[in-house]
């Protein structure tokens, strides 16, 4: 299995079953209210977790893709040397920032742990989720390092599957 | 103002150097936070926009907008809402031109991205045009520009996200692109209409269609109209929130997808993850340019720019027409979305003080993008037509789309000449 496929079918599959879920949720959630007059008890905090881990989950997808939005209008000037140079500096960049960004979350983390938060109706525990959003910002910092030094992962991850319109 | 000029200078040296503009955002923002406030302060601050954009409720509308979009272009209904525009107006000189701008208006609503929309619109509705002797340049120019219309008639994330980084209501917004974006519709018709009354052989008519035919076309696009009047409906008459509304719409669109057979578990799983990816995209650049508004905030460059005006006693109108120019030079160059998240906390403050109201200010600032959208040299649209119809030259779609770019910045001097075209219908609805 490649490495593309690997994250597709991990983090992507998981990504797309919390979406789902978040749709189903609030249909549910609507249909109940109006029709049955029962809404769905803590649809709005499914929905809130949802988003947060279908936000970080992904993260390091779009990284491996390359997909976060970077400017372009001067890359008719520059040469492909100069494009892949530019490239690897700011995948350090990417990687430094995100990783920075993933331990000062974790550090969160751990006190949303200590305290012991959870959600108000649910009391769905809020830790293993602050703990998942830190884990993912450094494995998408750590995707634009795989970027650096295995430069035909970068094809392999847009070649996997492409959905046309 | 120094602080902030030093920032917006680093922001675009890391920008111009590949780094993506959320990272370069978000960093420029952590280092003058860092600077003016300390490094706790700093830290804190960035650690609860991580924090809370993951955790606030009203932005997971952004991701089942996305999704509906997604199942939308999926289900395919584009043919069919051209052939209805098609038996409509396409007996008119230029009306397939005018089909192609309804049915990209229609289609763009629910699909809610310009580049999708031009995307489809070009595999469905050149061929037909080219069929019938229509010229390349004019036949460009019109997906092109009806790409960039469903950004503006709701639901648009495009309006989701300036009311979530403004706090300005989404459903007002909603109902305030409904009539401008009519307009609009409406304007790149008599453009059409107006190039080939000069020009009768840019897009000679077709053959006139008969009502049961009409008819017969019309069956094919109800399910779309019903999901656009249930979603904007029910947000309009409060029966919903954006929110809700956007995942009863997601969930029709794959009610519709399922129902036309376009969907089996590997294409679901594709569109659920492509929709996730666009969504974590999106949310990076928004997380970035949070954390670069919160240092913009602690600097003295938005009241220094009010100070400014009030000074010189520049009128508010000269103001927004300055704006709204710098605003289409710089989308000439960048990015759109980018652009409108990285000026917005500069801006706006500055806008509301003058007394502009807010929501009629979100829909200026689509104008302005759909007009960046267009644009040469770097209009996104332009460049989707041009890969899909490599026989085109890039001159020819220059010269397709310049009419349109008139025709929307004509827009959007009505649009600042009478505020109402937007303010209206927020009003009627009392939303």
């Amino acid at each position: 299995m490649t490495f593309a496929l690997l994250l597709q079918r991990t983090l992507g599959y998981f990504a797309a079953a919390v979406l789902f879920l978040m749709m189903i949720v609030t249909a549910v959630d609507v249909v109940g209210r109006y029709f049955f007059n029962k809404p769905l008890a803590g649809g709005f905090e499914i929905t809130e977790i949802g988003l947060a881990l279908l936000i970080y989950c992904a993260l390091p997808l779009v990284s491996a893709r390359r997909e976060h939005i970077v400017i372009d209008t001067f890359d008719v000037f520059m040469s492909q040397g100069v494009k892949t140079f530019l490239n690897r500096l700011a995948d350090v960049v990417c990687f430094i920032a995100l990783s920075g960004v993933g331990y000062i979350l974790f550090k969160r983390a751990v006190r949303v742990a200590e305290y012991g938060d959870t959600t108000n109706v649910l009391l769905l525990p809020l830790a293993p989720v602050v703990y998942t959003m830190s884990g993912m910002i450094v494995i998408a910092g750590l995707m634009h390092l795989v970027l650096i030094f295995i430069p035909h992962a970068e094809q392999a991850a847009l070649e996997s599957k492409e959905l046309t319109p | 103002m120094t602080e902030a000029s030093i920032g917006l200078l680093a922001m675009l040296i890391l920008a111009f150097a590949r780094v993506p503009l959320a990272i370069a955002m978000g960093l420029v923002g952590f280092a003058g936070l860092w600077w003016m406030r300390g490094l706790n302060p700093a830290l804190a601050s960035v650690t609860s926009t991580v924090y809370e954009a993951g955790f606030e409720y009203t932005l997971s509308v952004v991701p089942l907008f996305i999704l509906m979009g997604n199942f939308v272009t999926r289900a395919g209904m584009s043919r069919e809402l051209y052939r209805a525009a098609y038996t409509l107006v396409g007996h008119f000189r230029g009306g397939l031109g005018m089909a192609t701008v309804m049915a990209c208006a229609g289609f763009g609503s629910v699909c809610g991205s310009s580049i999708a929309t031009a995307a489809t619109m070009t595999k469905v509705a050149y061929p037909s045009m080219k069929d019938h002797g229509y010229s390349g340049q004019l036949a460009a120019g019109a997906i092109a520009a009806g790409g960039t219309l469903g950004i503006l008639i709701p639901p648009s994330t495009i309006l989701v996200i300036y009311g979530l980084v403004t706090e300005t209501s989404i459903g007002k917004l909603f109902a305030a692109g409904m009539l401008p974006g009519l307009l609009a519709v409406l304007m790149m018709c008599l453009t059409i209409s107006f190039i080939t009354w000069r020009d009768p052989s840019a897009g000679p008519a077709a053959e006139r269609s008969s009502w049961a035919k009409r008819f017969d076309a019309m069956k094919d696009v109800w399910a779309v109209a019903v999901l656009f009047v249930i979603v904007m409906g029910g947000i309009y008459g409060g029966v919903f929130t954006t929110t809700e509304g956007a995942g009863i719409g997601a969930f029709g669109a794959f009610i519709i997808a399922l129902l036309r057979q376009s969907l089996n578990v590997s294409v679901t799983l594709d569109i659920l993850v492509e929709s996730a990816r666009t969504t974590g995209m999106l949310f990076m650049i928004l997380v970035g340019a949070l954390v670069f508004a919160n240092f913009v905030n602690f600097t003295t460059l938005p009241s220094d720019l009010k100070n400014l005006v009030s000074t010189h006693n520049i009128s508010p109108v000269a103001v927004m027409i300055a704006i709204c120019a710098i605003y289409i030079v710089l989308g000439a160059a960048m990015e759109e979305l980018s652009m409108v998240l990285l000026t917005l906390p500069v801006f706006f403050p500055l806008v509301v003080s003058l007394g502009f109201d807010p929501v009629w200010f979100g829909i200026v600032i689509v104008l302005v993008v759909m007009i960046g959208l267009i644009s040469p040299p770097v209009g996104m649209n332009m460049f989707v037509v041009r890969n899909m119809l490599p026989e085109l030259s890039t001159a020819t779609i220059f010269k397709g789309v310049m009419p349109f770019v008139y025709t929307l910045v004509v827009v959007l001097a009505l649009l600042v000449a009478f505020p109402q075209i937007a303010l209206f219908l927020p009003q009627a609805l009392k939303l």
